[in-house]
């Protein structure tokens, strides 16, 4: 696969977070200021981390809001414009892919459907699935490894083995293959919405084991700490132990996973939908639109570049505010 | 070591089953569950029941999953022979069957395709080894510096665009607007220069996504070892800062960057799908692709088997490796 | 990315008076370009010769972006297919090579004349000609026609081809098929009969008048027994044709070289000027049709118009390399009855009624790469047809933009005054296919139709739109799909869409379940007939039938936009295949 599924700075950033989930452990009664307290200080003077958690917010409103918007500057994402393509060739009319007043970044080709439109709607399914796979993978990922590393034995052998082997499978191939061969209607479900809920699940399984690994590490370094063993003499119960004692500790290393899993999973998205296996027409995709682009790149290069910038300036503003949050968790970090 | 060595190999055919056994799962279930006839895609379109039953009977999808899955593995190892409608046809070892779509085996296409992605892979991880852990380390060096800057600003750019894109942008501009490169697969044994002329564009490309990745784990784990005693105390006995970073930090700092070569090299080499679909190169990628689209079963099974064994070969070299370069690491 | 451009079935059309002359001659002499020639230009080639030349030798470069369903002369049934097997694979009767509507028209090929008729109509009998080789040199003989034909039986191994004579010879299903054949020569099939090695005899057991052009198919070719490599053949067929497969990667490439035991002096209808026909695979349309413009490659093999990107660098830089045929294909929606409210015919009209014609011509690709509006379901290359000039629903006429009027007035006959919502279905390896229903999705909404759209495999055609039960089902209330004719009539063009006797549980064509006794009188009435004049008359009136069911809103009488290199000779469109009669094209130069 050659969109990197997985994040590879993830890969080398363990040792610093695990140092983050232990330090911050210990930093509580030592300095008296919380972790979440520390790398909200540090996060504040990355600039460049608050310009991504900026356009994320904004992205986040955008999304929310399309329906409002694109009714704002009057444009339906669906509505046809055939009157501004030229019947010969199927392109736009006038320059830039028909930018005008009415339409900001221009029309589609052959139906002339509103870009700008489009891309507010785009905007939609692209953080859908990238929030919500991250949350399944999230989830998936924290129950199995703090079961893999606070039970141990074959509970552990099982957990990991599964994580090995999944990470070992062809991912994308996978994701393709999984999205293709699934009913287009089910649980009452049609049409687009089908594929969205495909892409969550099948994304996020394929994303859990990353998370799974660190916390299952976590989990061991810390079941034998002091306190736990407190807690545990103290006769507190396993469920107290896991989710009131070790889950806390668990919260940094995730969140950072969680960040930066977000953009590899837009990119995936995109990327379903440029192979053809993503959302169904006429739901607007920015890795559909790319891939309609194609036959256009050189007749209306606007077409192209369009959704090939809002997927780009979307997974910079992930990665950018992603390392600003590793960069705060981590108690070594250059900051 | 040896011990290492069975318990890990045996670990991979254990995952080699489990894998195909999902594949199968996949293809066979789900489209059954979704009411899908396989069969029925292979007749042409005045086709009756007879024939579509006759072709389920030829592709074996009447028979119940378990014995589809047993005649696979035993093709693989011992061949297999093919009967239908006084159609004998026998496959031998390694067998992986027969397209369903072009009749035609699917090892000598596994084989034939295999150097086309091989040689993608390993031109551009060349690529990026070079430019990626040097830029990453040239930036851990002088940080904060102009060049740190602007170097870890690019990087942060390369793994934000989808590589479909670089990759079209790529295309338009230097092979059909500028013409710099011809752009078009030609086998290695035909020309070398042609073969050159035809993979530069899609190894620069692939190339600038993961240098950029590389560049920032190179930077973010050479700054790490930096910070370590041994470096102080090598610098403190009066060592020569090329001695220090070149033998010493360098070891250290390549141990993860070898890590994720295993896995992405592994992982490439089963088929850089979208590499090779915009840059039509003819590799296990762009067969896995079509096959998934035809649901050809046999191409999607030999190509993920490819796969899965070079991830787990190439995370085996790793481990190894690290034994070799890492002294504290020891393999039990 | 991969822009699939799959050229469906069989497209091609014929003059009306091409059967009957067919059916009649006695002897038809070999035909070069005749006169009708022309310097290259834009749609130059469309009825003329362009370029006439006979140079020999050089390399003939096809490029494609679709492999061939199989190369394997009895297991093919795409129009690409069938032109380019005339290269390796010979008939009893073939296409002449002609432009225009000539080239529709059959002449003797393996055969010394078009067969004699006799008993009614129900027995032909062919002598082959002397001096006719298979690549090994050993001579073609009548055994082997009858064994190439009766691979057809064979569909257990041998599926995806056409298979009328094996509906004709043997309606019954009597025969088993060559491969459990249990007679010693494997000839067992009774209703040919091979009294000499020159001699093949048929008998049909009704008479049908389109029986020549069922042999003039690349399934009723040659193939010899000993070479007969059953499922394999298609990746290596034995070729009684001018030249020979010398390597075959499906999906990259494909080199022919010359059969050095052809002669021409056998042969009356192929020319063989290049040494070498070579075929190279792409997965991505765009970078085919860059690398035609810059000559690195002949023509298009799939012959199925260029991207719209290819399109316009070649309108507006090399208008004189294209031409603008008819791809013989109609582009429609269809209504099944078995899908509620289409069971209702005010509903289908109000659909017909409420789409915008012109948005969705515009859709598929505009007048010049999408084709006219279409007016009705007998496409203009169809012996019979009236063409544009029959109009029943204004389509390209008054209304051409929908008139949701009347639209309105059908939901309210229909007792649907507010609308309705239903689900279209389209096939979703072809952005112009997703680009159709998108705009009719569109339009319809204006009529308060609010339609769903599935993409479904196209692969699963038979499976899926082709199972009745399965449409019910999925309530596809709105197919969209194409049709050209297998062999130019409208019993090759219809029978299979608007017979009731063709309503298959699975790999149905008859979608809108047409179940009209008048219209199954008429195609039996046709098959009897051998009058032109009123074989075109029942054709009509066939079309007039199914218009006034509004079963089907026609979009348009698809048209191509086509590459020819400046190095071609010999170019020319011929309405047999609906695109250039690739045997006939030579090279300027040898190099």
């Amino acid at each position: 696969m050659t969109a990197p599924l997985h994040e590879p700075t993830a890969e080398a950033a363990p040792s610093a977070i695990e140092e983050a989930a232990a330090v911050g452990g210990n930093a509580k009664p030592v300095q008296g200021r919380s972790l979440g307290r520390i790398a909200w200080e540090r996060l504040k003077r990355d600039r460049l981390a608050l310009t991504g958690g900026a356009v994320i917010l904004a992205l986040t409103l955008i999304a929310l809001l399309a329906p409002v918007i694109s009714n704002l500057v009057g444009q339906d994402p669906d509505a046809y414009h055939e009157d501004m393509i030229d019947a010969l060739f199927g392109t736009p009319k006038g320059s830039l892919g028909g930018i005008n007043g009415d339409h900001l970044l221009g029309v589609e080709p052959v139906n002339g459907r509103d870009i700008f439109a489009r891309i507010l709607y785009g905007a939609r399914i692209s953080l859908l699935v990238g929030f919500l796979s991250a949350l399944v993978a999230v989830v998936l990922g924290t129950v199995f490894g703090i079961l893999a590393g606070f039970f141990g034995g074959w509970v552990d052998a099982a957990i990991s083995r599964v994580m090995d082997g999944l990470l070992a499978f062809p991912q994308l191939l996978f994701i393709i293959a999984l999205v293709s061969v699934m009913p287009s209607d089910m649980l009452g479900m049609t049409g687009s919405s089908v594929r969205v809920f495909v892409m969550i699940l099948v994304i996020g399984f394929f994303g859990w084991p990353y998370i799974g690994r660190v916390v299952r590490g976590q989990t061991l370094s810390l079941r034998e700490r002091e306190y736990v063993e407190a807690a545990r003499s103290l006769g507190a119960g396993r469920f107290h132990i896991l989710f009131k004692e070790l889950l806390p500790n668990l919260v940094a290393p995730i969140v950072v996973y969680t960040t930066m899993m977000i953009p590899t999973n837009i990119l995936t998205e995109a990327a379903l939908s440029f192979l053809g296996v993503g959302v169904k027409p006429p739901t607007a995709s920015w890795g559909q639109m790319l891939s309609n682009a194609i036959d256009y790149y050189d007749s209306d290069p606007t077409y192209m570049v369009v959704p090939g910038v809002a997927i780009f300036i979307t997974v910079l503003a992930f990665n950018l505010f992603g390392d600003g949050v590793r960069d705060a968790l981590d108690p070594k970090g250059s900051r | 070591m040896l011990a290492y060595l069975i318990r890990r190999l045996f670990a991979a055919a254990v995952m080699l089953v489990v894998i195909i056994m999902v594949v199968f799962g996949i293809f066979f279930l789900v489209p059954k569950w979704a009411g899908v006839d396989i069969a029925a895609s292979f007749v042409g379109k005045q086709a009756d029941p007879a024939a579509v039953e006759a072709v389920r009977e030829k592709l074996g999808l009447s028979d119940p999953v378990h014995l589809q899955a047993w005649e696979f593995f035993k093709g693989i190892f011992a061949g297999r022979t093919f009967a239908t409608g006084g159609d004998v046809v026998h496959c031998s070892a390694p067998c992986f069957g027969y397209s369903f779509k072009s009749e035609q085996a699917v090892w000598p296409v596994l084989t034939d395709r295999f150097p086309v992605t091989l040689g993608l892979a390993l031109g551009a991880a060349v690529l990026w080894l070079v430019f990626g852990v040097a830029a990453g380390v040239l930036s851990a060096l002088k940080r904060g510096s102009l060049w740190d800057r602007s170097a870890m600003v690019v990087a942060l750019a390369g793994v934000s665009l989808p590589i479909y894109f670089t990759g079209m942008l790529s295309l338009a501009t230097f092979a059909f607007g500028l013409k710099w490169f011809d752009a078009q697969y030609v086998p290695l044994g035909q020309s070398l220069g042609g073969w050159f002329g035809g993979m530069i564009l899609p190894w620069i490309t692939l190339a600038f996504l993961y240098a950029a990745m590389y560049a920032r784990i190179t930077r973010a784990t050479m700054m790490e070892v930096l910070g370590e005693d041994y470096i102080r105390t090598a610098r403190a006995k009066g060592l020569r800062e090329r001695t220090v970073i070149g033998k010493h930090a360098m070891r250290s700092t390549m141990t993860p960057i070898l890590t994720m070569l295993g896995m992405d090299l592994g992982a490439l080499i089963g088929g850089a799908i979208l590499t090779e679909s915009t840059f039509n190169l003819p590799g296990l990628g762009q067969a896995v692709l079509n096959a998934i689209r035809n649901q050809d079963l046999p191409i999607i099974l030999g190509v993920v088997l490819i796969t899965s064994l070079s991830v787990l070969l190439a995370n085996l070299v790793v481990d190894v490796l690290y034994a070799v370069i890492d002294p504290r690491v020891r393999l039990t | 990315m991969t822009t699939q451009r799959t050229s469906g079935r069989r497209k091609q059309a014929l003059a009306a008076a091409a059967l009957v002359a067919g059916l009649l001659a006695t002897a038809a002499c070999g035909s070069s370009g005749g006169g009708k020639t022309s310097d290259a230009g834009y749609d130059a080639a469309g009825n003329k010769v362009v370029n006439a030349g006979t140079t020999k030798g050089g390399t003939l470069k096809f490029a494609g972006t679709q492999d061939g369903d199989s190369w394997d002369t009895t297991r093919s049934y795409y129009g690409f297919a069938w032109n380019f097997m005339r290269y390796y694979s010979r008939q009893l009767v073939t296409y002449k090579t002609e432009p225009g509507k000539s080239g529709a028209a059959l002449q003797p090929d393996l055969a010394t004349d078009m067969g004699k008729v006799s008993d009614g109509g129900k027995t032909y009998t062919f002598t082959l000609r002397d001096g006719i080789s298979w690549e090994d040199g050993k001579p073609i003989t009548s055994k082997d026609v009858k064994y190439g034909i009766e691979r057809q039986w064979a569909q257990d191994v041998l599926s995806g081809g056409p298979v009328y004579l094996k509906d004709i010879l043997d309606p019954n299903g009597e025969y088993q098929g060559p491969y459990q054949d249990e007679s010693a020569d494997k000839l067992g099939l009774k209703a040919v009969e091979t009294p000499d090695d020159k001699t093949i005899v048929f008998h049909l057991p009704q008479v049908n008048s389109d029986f020549p052009q069922m042999l003039a198919m690349p399934s009723a070719s040659p193939v010899r027994q000993d070479k007969d490599t059953k499922s394999k053949y298609g990746l290596h067929p034995f070729s009684s044709g001018p030249y020979k497969f010398e390597s075959y990667e499906p999906g990259k490439s494909l080199e022919l070289v010359r059969n050095t035991q052809w002669k021409d002096t056998s042969d009356p209808v192929r020319k063989a000027y290049p040494d070498t026909v070579s075929v190279k695979f792409f997965s991505n349309a765009n970078d085919m049709d860059q690398r035609l413009i810059a000559g690195d490659y002949d023509l298009d093999l799939s012959q199925s118009g260029m991207s719209p990107q290819g399109r316009q660098t070649a309108l507006k830089q090399h208008k004189g390399n294209l031409d603008n045929p008819l791809s013989g294909y109609v582009r429609y929606a269809v209504f099944p009855q078995n899908v509620k409210p289409f069971d209702n015919e005010h509903c289908r009209k109000a659909v017909i009624h409420g789409a915008d014609h012109l948005s969705l011509q515009t859709a598929r690709g505009g007048p010049v790469a999408g084709g006219d509006i279409g007016t009705n379901m007998l496409p203009p290359t169809v012996p019979g047809t009236e063409g544009r000039e029959y109009d029943p629903f204004a389509l390209a006429g008054a209304d051409k933009n929908g008139n949701i009027a009347k639209a309105k007035e059908e939901l309210i006959a229909c007792g649907k005054p507010d609308g309705f919502g239903t689900t279209i279905a389209v096939r979703n390896n072809k952005p112009v296919e997703v680009a159709t229903a998108q705009s009719l999705q569109a339009s319809l909404k204006k009529i308060g139709v609010d339609a769903q759209i599935d993409q479904y495999d196209g692969s699963q055609t038979s499976g899926i739109v082709g199972s009745p039960s399965n449409v019910e089902k999925k309530g596809y209330g709105i197919i969209i799909d194409g049709w050209a004719a297998d062999f130019p009539s409208v019993q090759g063009f219809g029978r299979p869409l608007w017979d009731s006797k063709y309503i298959l549980e699975s790999g149905n064509n008859n979608y809108a379940l047409i179940k009209d006794e008048a219209i199954d009188e008429l195609f039996d009435a046709y098959a009897k007939e051998l009058d032109e004049g009123s074989k075109g008359r029942i054709a009509r009136q066939i079309n007039h039938k199914v218009m006034e069911g509004a079963y089907y809103l026609p979009f348009t009488y698809e048209k191509y936009l086509n590459w020819r290199s400046s190095r071609l000779t010999n170019v020319y469109m011929t309405d047999a295949y609906n695109g250039y009669d690739f045997i006939s094209l030579g090279l300027k130069s040898s190099k």
